[in-house]
């Protein structure tokens, strides 16, 4: 048997098989399978493939159909207008500013009082803990686990560990720890409070 | 729009989808049986032997789910052919890996091959299903796809990712093969 060299009707013949020609095309396909006997063994070979495929399980369609969840329309996430996200900076940094603000004047106190101002180091700011002396002891602690912080605090009304509570501080518990602040007892840092050195000289 | 049975036009997939989207869900209904069989005929020639109405359920729930991102550009047979043939090459990733960590037993084999006489009954079925594992994997699903559900060749390199110049490519090997393999037999 000669090999078909028309690779064009070759390539046709699934869609002879599909009904998937046009008229004129399918009459060209026709004409040209009637006279060629390799392209008519493929399309005998095609159709045995086509009917072999019924071995596929039948779809229980009710059953798919259940499991399909109702629509649901996709809305497109929506960018935040600019003005709001200003906004958002404008209240973080104010945040920020207000509790290295309050850390440095609780230090600026502390060292006005002169209660504890010793050569070399520098005062942490981010663990302090203020309460009163009979808490000194559980101070670190409370600095390091928000709920211990919480039960001194509630033993002790003017105690507050500002270590990871002060950022989940609102604008107006800020205010109201910056007032409560003046009644405080300050704990004697962990490390040496940092030394200020004031010149006699005229240097200024 | 063809003709239904009973007379009236038959509604295009987009109409049923926009009916089903208004929260028709006999829309639903329409589309999976429109649809159902052809995407199980094409695991099975694909290969796949047990769980095909699981896969051809989960094909449907994916796409429902994500109908909002099918444009039209493809017809949505292809575009499902295209999520199951994704399903199927996860499912098959995951069974070598359970392969490589879990030894087969001897019963598996067994059942399985118990399982596949009784779905093939017929002599010239079973010819065909040998003459299809003749063919590589790509060679396979773009020869079925082509024959058996009567794709063009750009909606099969749509489906296989690939193009259809190598759809071409693929179909007049696997014919070569299989009809090579069918006359010695």
């Amino acid at each position: 048997m000669n090999k078909c060299t028309d690779s064009d009707i070759q390539e046709l013949l699934p869609d002879l098989l599909h009904g998937a020609l046009a008229e004129a095309e399918k009459a060209r396909v026709d004409a040209h399978v009637a006279t060629c006997e390799s392209c008519q063994e493929d399309l005998d070979v095609l159709r045995t493939v086509k009917s072999a495929a019924v071995f596929a399980p039948s779809i229980d369609v009710d059953r798919v159909v259940r499991q399909i969840p109702p629509y649901r329309a996709i809305v497109p996430a929506v960018e935040a207008p600019a003005r709001t996200r200003v906004a958002s900076w404008l209240v973080a940094a104010t945040i920020a500013l207000f509790v290295v603000g309050g850390g440095s004047v609780l230090m600026t106190r502390q060292n006005s009082s002169g209660s504890s101002v010793v050569d070399g180091g520098a005062k942490s700011t981010q663990q302090i803990a203020i309460t009163q002396p009979s808490a000194a002891s559980k101070a670190p602690a409370a600095a390091l686990n928000p709920r211990i912080a919480q039960q001194s605090t509630a033993a002790h009304p003017h105690a507050l560990a500002l270590a990871a509570e002060a950022d989940g501080l609102s604008d107006g518990g800020l205010v109201q720890l910056m007032n409560d602040m003046d009644t405080f007892d300050a704990l004697p840092g962990s490390e040496s409070d940092p030394v200020i050195s004031v010149d006699s000289g005229d240097s200024l | 729009m063809t003709p239904s049975p009973e007379g009236r036009p038959e509604e295009t997939d987009m109409e049923l989808i926009d009916r089903w989207k208004a929260g028709d869900s006999r829309a639903a209904t329409r589309l999976v049986g429109r649809h159902s069989q052809a995407l199980a005929r094409f695991a099975a020639s694909a290969g796949e032997r047990e769980g095909i109405e699981e896969l051809v359920q989960d094909t449907f729930i994916r796409a429902f789910a994500s109908l909002d991102s099918f444009r039209g550009a493809s017809t949505l047979r292809t575009w499902l052919f295209t999520i199951e043939r994704r399903l199927m090459l996860d499912r098959r990733r995951a069974e070598r890996r359970s392969r490589e960590t879990v030894p087969v037993q001897e019963a598996d084999h067994v059942s399985e091959y118990g399982a596949l006489d009784n779905l093939i009954a017929e002599e010239a079925q079973e010819r065909v299903r040998k003459s299809l594992d003749a063919l590589s994997p790509t060679q396979r699903e773009v020869f079925t796809l082509r024959v058996q559900q009567g794709l063009s060749y750009k909606e099969i390199a749509e489906v296989v990712g690939s193009t259809e110049g190598a759809a071409r490519v693929h179909y007049h090997n696997a014919i070569q093969t299989v009809k090579e393999f069918l006359r010695d037999e």
